[in-house]
């Protein structure tokens, strides 16, 4: 009887001890949450941002593979392991999004670099453009006046006491449409003067028509009309005295003054 | 006569009473815990979880309404475990919204980034 008694204990003893000694229980919600957990332990971004969650992760893995250990209900470890996965989730996505946020940040120091590039570069534009202008102005002989740039074609590129434009004034005129081709915000404003020698009628007259030549001079180098003024001053306005020969030719003249790039001219 | 009350007897007693109440008791009602959950699902909202998390947000709500009629039924261990996971559902959705976002914050950038490289190349040839 007390063989039997203590063959059973002896048993019972083992049993115990393999129990104890063997592996520990496997339960697959609480390896899917191990992995995850695993999966983010040694994440930089995730210990920066998602310490919190990652600690909560751990502390509920470690309460399942308890629960399991102890043999708990499975849907009470099954529980507990939904949670350690979730935390683990959400620790990973808040180390994903610091990382993300990091790369922002760098992404508009680059970017305020770029329009500050691009600033300077406009600069640079607009003062290329601008020296471009003078240097297109200091070969058309545009001279600066208080009412802007003035180009004058003088008496000699005319036919004496005539309107048509000689091939030298035509060469001027096309000089003229390149320019106003090339910045299509300008206009002109094209005034024709005379010396006081005539009839105030004829020089009049005169000074129309020879500002009319040189507008259409213009259109045909293919200016459009509604950039053109025309008005002719006749012995208004001299620029010399009408008392010498030499007077008298620089009075008798066309002036072009070429607008702003608004297209605004002041006119007399 | 004195009942019978060996120590052994009371603390089986006491040891099997207090079984029986950790097993079969509902618990406090889970109060707490519903306001939690209910809490992170306004969080998840407020990150846009609806427009990038909608089935995860989905899934955290319906989890508050079943645990709902559990606290109504008196189940409040079930329940308490439903708004638990619906807590960290919410929470997981929030956090996923707020990743795609910055992730959509980076495409844009770039590829304003990129604009500007164009253009600024453009204008230097």
């Amino acid at each position: 009887m007390n063989a039997i008694l203590s063959i059973v204990f002896a048993i019972g003893l083992s049993v115990l001890m393999v129990g104890c000694a063997s592996t520990p229980e496997q339960n697959a919600r609480v390896d899917e949450a191990r992995a995850t957990y695993m999966a983010i332990e040694q994440d930089p971004n995730v210990a920066r941002s998602g310490a919190a969650q990652l600690r909560k992760a751990k502390l509920e893995l470690d309460r399942a593979q308890t629960l399991l250990d102890e043999g708990a209900d499975a849907n009470r470890v099954d529980h507990v392991a939904y949670l350690a996965k979730r935390h683990a989730e959400i620790a990973m996505q808040q180390g994903k999004r610091a990382d993300l946020e990091q790369e922002i940040s760098s992404a508009e120091e680059r970017r305020k670099q770029l329009m500050l590039q691009m600033k300077s570069n406009e600069a640079n534009q607009a003062r290329r453009e601008a020296e471009a202008l003078r240097a297109e102005m200091a070969a058309l002989k545009a001279e600066k006046t208080e009412r802007g740039m003035v180009l004058t074609l003088g008496d000699v590129l005319f036919d004496l006491n005539k309107a048509d434009l000689k091939a030298s004034g035509k060469r001027t005129v096309e000089r003229l449409a390149d320019f106003m081709k090339q910045y299509p915000e300008r206009r002109v404003r094209i005034e024709g003067y005379t010396d006081s020698t005539g009839a105030a009628a004829y020089n009049q007259e005169l000074s129309e028509r020879r500002a009319r030549s040189v507008q259409s001079e213009l259109l045909n180098q293919g200016i459009t009309g509604n950039r053109i003024e025309v008005e002719g001053y006749g012995e208004a306005y001299p620029v010399a005295t009408n008392d010498t020969g030499a007077g008298r030719q620089q009075n008798r003249r066309v002036e072009i003054v070429i607008s702003d790039e608004s297209g605004s001219i002041d006119t007399r | 006569m004195r009942p019978y009350l060996s120590p052994t007897r009371t603390l089986t007693c006491i040891a099997l009473a207090s079984l029986l109440v950790a097993c079969a008791g509902p618990g406090p009602k889970p109060d707490s815990e519903l306001q939690s959950a209910e809490s992170s699902i306004k969080q998840a909202e407020a990150s846009d979880a609806r427009r990038f998390q909608p089935v995860l947000l989905n899934q955290a709500m319906n989890k508050v309404a079943d645990a709902r009629v559990l606290i109504n039924q008196e189940q409040y261990k079930d329940a308490r475990h439903m708004l638990q996971q619906a807590e960290v559902d919410a929470q997981l959705a929030g956090a996923r919204a707020e990743t795609e976002k910055a992730r959509r914050a980076v495409a844009e950038i770039n590829n304003n980034i990129e604009n500007l490289r164009q253009q600024l190349n453009s204008s230097q040839q």
